[in-house]
């Protein structure tokens, strides 16, 4: 097993991740589906060390995080629902309220 | 094996079945048209605050277990996280204690919001005893989880949503850069437990181009990332001031006093204990002079209370972090004192705060000629700025004192020097404080409307505290000189 490759791939995920939060200037939803990509990078990571340590604990933490990651978009969504219905906009360059 | 198990985490479990039972109660009663829809923001509070103080007696009856492990080793439990935890605990009743009047004055019915601090002080809890890669990450998504909800608990408001929402992207992000630190630490040690971490990273020399640890560098580099943000150190503390101004000034109160507390807690654990390296060293020194000057400089230009006391607290973080980036016992020691008066003075200030609630005490100008109208206040609040200066005989000179004095102990030269120089810089927002309220004449006289008497004795027993520390610091001396042994023997 190379594990070069697959660590390859899953860091490719997870930089796509970040640079979805930073670059995106358009749409909240995008930013938490980057969220959601780098979790699930973190994820294969986890699980390609799992296999390759033959060792269970990565693929409890996965599990762990699987979870974790969707309670934290349910979370997300429901500000960002309670945001639509005050400002009805989600664009990422209306949200400047405060500055400083 | 599990009873043991169940006697020393009771009071984790007591409090996570009070929240529980104080939410089936505030759902049940506040929705039943028989008793006619009671507003129930008070009655939910008083109950939290008794079980949190329940909570704390129960901490304090476990004493005699002086070292355990936990769950398969997954918690841990000694001298350290049984002051921490009685610490948070007595931080967190603080909170409720000035929240009580809060919502009545804003009209604001949500007995959800007490009974979301009540469970984050629960993961809190957690997190100070976490010993181990998962658990920890597990209590920090809890409380992370709670924060974005309590942080956009006032649905109506434009700026409270708002605050939720960038609160919960930069908090997501930084949860997510944390974990990918935890899975290169895991994947190049093949261990997520604590101990069995320090016992591998014993005289293993971690660098960035060494032939095979590259990526346990990059492990910690992240771990270390994720953390800086979330106690709002500077090249990460972008999210802060506006996530501070934006929440309602309660939730705005526990954010900047009980986080700090569990996440420096958490921190000392990891990298003190588990991976304890000159490498790390070196960021958390830059981070430490970055918050410190940027604390210092961007305070002055505020005119907003909140938004103030927000860049102060990035500022006090940088003074901690001093203690941090020693890594001796001394500065370790310096630390839990630091943060022990931070929390004092922030009690005190946030108290002040919300007791000015009459008139939407917003911006610092309000507080013109508060010394005629309101002459108590006026000294307490100016004792307390006096304090946060780090004016001699009061408890910020002495938590900046001891600081500075590790620093100088372990040779940190700069630290210590940049240090003294910012917070003589920080004198000069802190005591324009003091100006205002004494020697400035407003256009429009404000008159404040009495506080209610648990705000005023959570004032006396703080300001008693701030002020006549210098006199007898030797309980808190040993106290902390107990707690940093446990980490480092």
């Amino acid at each position: 097993m190379d594990l070069v490759k697959y660590l390859t791939f899953s860091m490719i995920l997870f930089l796509l991740g970040i640079w979805g939060i930073f670059l995106n200037r358009k749409n909240i939803l995008i930013m938490l589906m980057s969220i959601e990509l780098m979790l699930l990078a973190v994820n294969l990571n986890f699980l390609v060390f799992s296999v390759y340590l033959d060792d269970m604990m990565g693929q409890l933490f996965a599990l762990f995080v699987l979870t974790v990651a969707a309670a934290e978009s349910a979370i997300g969504l429901a500000i960002l629902v309670i945001t639509f219905r005050i400002r009805g906009t989600i664009a990422v360059e209306f949200i400047n309220c405060m500055k400083g | 094996m599990f009873e043991h198990d169940f006697l020393a985490l009771f009071p984790e479990i007591f409090l996570i079945n009070a929240t529980i039972i104080l939410l089936i109660y505030g759902v049940v009663f506040s929705t039943s048209k028989k008793y006619d829809y009671p507003p129930l923001v008070r009655n939910v509070g008083w109950l939290g605050l008794l079980s949190v103080l329940i909570t704390i007696l129960l901490v304090a009856v476990g004493s005699p277990l002086a070292v355990a492990n936990l769950v398969y080793n997954n918690l841990i439990i000694d001298n350290f996280t049984y002051f921490c935890q009685i610490f948070l605990l007595l931080s967190t009743a603080s909170t409720m204690v000035m929240c009580l009047d809060y919502f009545k004055q804003e009209s604001l019915n949500a007995f959800e919001s007490i009974v979301l601090i009540l469970l984050s002080t629960c993961s809190m809890l957690f997190m100070i005893s976490a010993y181990d890669l998962i658990a920890m990450y597990l209590a920090i998504e809890l409380q992370s989880l709670c924060f974005y909800v309590i942080a956009a608990s006032k649905r109506d408001s434009e700026f409270s949503t708002e605050a939720g929402l960038k609160y919960f992207i930069l908090g997501a992000f930084s949860s997510g850069i944390l974990l990918f630190g935890c899975s290169m630490i895991y994947g190049f040690t093949g261990v997520t437990n604590f101990e069995e971490l320090a016992k591998i990273f014993t005289g293993y020399e971690i660098t960035l181009f060494g032939a095979q640890s590259s990526g346990i560098f990059m492990g910690i580099l992240f771990i270390a990332v994720g953390f800086l943000f979330k106690i709002t150190a500077v090249p990460f503390h972008m999210w802060a001031p506006d996530v501070y101004e934006g929440s309602p000034t309660i939730v705005t109160a526990f954010f900047s006093i009980a986080p700090k507390i569990s996440i420096l807690a958490n921190m000392l654990r990891v990298f003190i204990y588990s991976f304890y390296d000159p490498t790390w060293q070196q960021l958390f020194f830059f981070c430490s002079i970055a918050s410190m000057i940027l604390g210092a400089l961007a305070a002055m230009a505020q005119n907003k209370v909140k938004r103030l006391l927000a860049y102060s607290s990035i500022g006090h973080v940088g003074y901690l972090l001093i203690g941090f980036s020693c890594g001796t016992i001394e500065g370790i020691q310096s630390l839990l004192i630091g943060i022990f008066i931070y929390v004092l003075m922030t009690v005190n200030v946030f108290a002040i705060v919300l007791a000015l609630r009459q008139n939407r005490f917003k911006y610092i100008a309000d507080l013109g000629a508060l010394a005629k109208t309101n002459p108590i206040l006026a000294i307490t609040l100016s004792i307390t700025m006096f304090s946060y200066a780090g004016i001699p005989p009061l408890a910020g000179f002495c938590s900046k004192f001891y600081l500075f004095f590790a620093a100088l102990g372990c040779g940190a030269y700069l630290l210590a020097l940049i240090g003294v120089v910012t917070s003589v810089i920080s004198c000069f927002y802190y005591i324009r404080f003091v100006k205002i309220m004494y020697f400035d004449t407003p256009k429009t006289w404000v008159l404040y409307k009495p506080m209610d008497r648990e705000k005023s004795l959570l004032l006396a027993i703080t300001v008693f505290f701030i002020t006549f520390f210098f006199l007898y610091p030797s309980p808190l001396f040993l106290v902390t000189h107990q707690m940093a042994l446990c980490l480092c023997l």
